[in-house]
């Protein structure tokens, strides 16, 4: 497996080479994404990632509504962290405004972000399977993952695209049958984590497929921007939740899991032990909830923060999401700018993928686990 | 173990904004000239940030012009450093420097601001639409269209306006 002959990058004559479209209606490209490859047999020479088939506007939309109206919007631009994305834009604004979360609440979107984070690993892990050619594991994946929409769904009334977030607060309590479901669904996860250890990382076809494929450097990492698992597997301990802790994740205890290689095996590891640790913040949440109200006795509706630019970041479940937001003191943003953690993952594609072979393209690109829609916004 | 050489900004930016971390997210802010984005982006790389994000504002309206926003950052403790970089105001016409060559991250980010604003960067390797289709006639973000309840044919069924959150 990558064993790039010296002569890869040779500019071939034209024709030896070939160019091939991999998307954007490729079974196995996540979403619709377009990668056009320059051939030459099996080796890639170049690669040009062709995206915007999923662009939705979401920033034009910002500039056109109040600031409240744009929380829908938020979960729909990655529909996988969309709880983290809401949640993240609320906190955003607050930290404009200027307003005071209670306690609970507080606690409570820790727990929600946590499980939605879980919830998109779980289908990366899924689907990055199904990209090498493992079809059970993501039947199993998907069964966990169905437990954590359905606890969500309980409390949020979403499964996917939450609007769960409010200026100060969430929309809805939480109670004893959430905690319960969410004690339950830890225990079993953690005891599907060892059969997921023995049917997948033990297996010699998926390691073979996955070790020194794809490697991120550091290097790479900081030249493009990369964040999250990708840059965490390269051996960065970069996490927004520490780097600037926000929402109360400085007073959970966890830790930030690296690797060293950078390859597609030790994304894999980053992000499995990551649903480890964020299984420990969600206990430490439910034994800690505090009692007290979910958010102001009156609902927010209109806000017209401090003329300015002002900037916001949150980890999602694929690294730095940030926000920024220009008020010009009305009550409508004058500008959002989403950067999104995929967009830079993307961009550093050709870099990464220039000498791989075609095949180890599905591993390397389904290991950096990227949403097309968060790309296009 | 020696780190990268400390930040040396001197001689590139044109003033020093205030800033206050606790409530805008940044640690430093300064504006600059559009000459000067390239060194000011050799000035960090050297010193180990990355680009964090890079887009444009349409400030026609109050200032008279086009508005870069480029956002500086480091993985090892947090530094975010804001450049607000004023161009022209004509669209077309407004240009800047490419810092592609210094900074790839910077690539697609021009390439989406070109494609939402117009604006051009000089010396981009590949400066061509990235989000929108490439044979459209118009910047999207740019702030020329109206907004959306301006529109004639914007109104809505029922006589309540849904900006109205009056209690």
């Amino acid at each position: 497996m990558n064993q790039s002959a010296p002569d890869t990058l040779e500019r071939a004559s034209d024709d030896e080479t070939y160019y091939l479209n991999m998307g954007p209606q490729h079974p196995s490209m996540h979403g619709v994404l377009r990668l056009l490859l320059h051939l030459r047999g099996e080796k890639i020479l170049d690669c040009e990632p062709v995206i915007g088939y999923a662009h939705r506007a979401h920033e034009k939309m910002a500039e056109n509504r109040s600031y409240i109206m744009f929380i829908p919007n938020t979960s729909r631009v990655d529909y996988l962290s969309g709880m983290i994305y809401n949640i993240g834009f609320c906190q955003a604004i607050e930290k404009m405004v200027g307003i005071e979360v209670p306690a609970r609440a507080e606690v409570i979107r820790v727990i929600v972000c946590e499980l939605n984070r879980i919830q998109s690993h779980l289908l990366w892990l899924g689907t990055f399977m199904l990209d090498l050619g493992g079809v059970t594991p993501f039947l199993y994946c998907f069964d966990d993952r169905e437990e954590i929409l359905t606890i969500l769904d309980r409390v949020t009334g979403s499964r996917l695209t939450y609007a769960y977030g409010r200026f100060g607060g969430v929309t809805m309590d939480v109670d004893d049958v959430f905690i319960e479901q969410s004690r339950a669904f830890l225990v079993r996860l953690r005891e599907r984590f060892l059969m997921y250890h023995a049917l997948i990382r033990e297996n010699v076809i998926f390691q073979e497929r996955c070790r020194g494929v794809g490697v991120i450097s550091e290097e790479i990492a900081l030249k493009y921007g990369v964040t999250g698992p990708s840059l965490r597997a390269s051996g960065v301990e970069y996490d927004v939740r520490r780097a600037e802790p926000y929402g109360g994740y400085e007073r959970f205890d966890f830790e930030i899991p690296t690797e060293k290689a950078g390859d597609c095996l030790a994304r894999f590891d980053v992000r499995v032990r990551e649903m480890e640790q964020s299984c420990r913040i969600i206990e430490q949440g439910l034994t800690a909830l505090p009692d007290g109200p979910i958010g102001p006795k009156k609902l927010i509706k209109k806000l017209k923060p401090p003329k300015g630019e002002f900037y916001f970041a949150v980890e999602s479940a694929r690294g730095h999401f940030g926000m920024y937001i220009l008020s010009d003191g009305s009550d409508t943003p004058a500008k959002i700018k989403l950067r999104t953690p995929s967009f830079s993952s993307l961009s550093s594609m050709p870099d990464v993928l220039r000498g791989t072979m075609v095949a180890d393209t599905i591993a390397i690109v389904g290991s950096i686990d990227l949403v097309i829609p968060e790309i296009d916004r | 173990m020696s780190g990268p050489p400390t930040l040396d900004l001197r001689g590139k930016i044109l003033e020093t904004g205030e800033s206050d971390y606790a409530v805008d997210g940044f640690h430093h802010r300064y504006s600059a000239g559009a000459d000067q984005v390239v060194a000011i982006a050799e000035a960090f790389r050297a010193s180990g940030y990355f680009l964090e994000m890079l887009t444009c504002e349409d400030r026609r309206a109050d200032l008279h012009k086009m508005r870069l926003v480029y956002t500086f950052n480091r993985f090892a403790t947090a530094d975010r450093h804001l450049v607000l970089v004023e161009l022209a105001p004509e669209i077309p016409g407004a240009e800047a420097p490419s810092i592609a060559h210094v900074l790839p991250a910077a690539d697609w980010y021009e390439r989406e601001v070109f494609d939402m604003y117009g604006v051009r960067f000089s010396g981009h390797p590949n400066l061509k639409r990235i989000l929108l289709p490439d044979d459209v006639d118009f910047h999207a973000l740019l702030k020329d269209f109206g907004r959306i309840e301006d529109a004639p044919d914007a109104a809505q069924p029922n006589s309540e306006s849904p900006r109205d959150t009056s209690e």
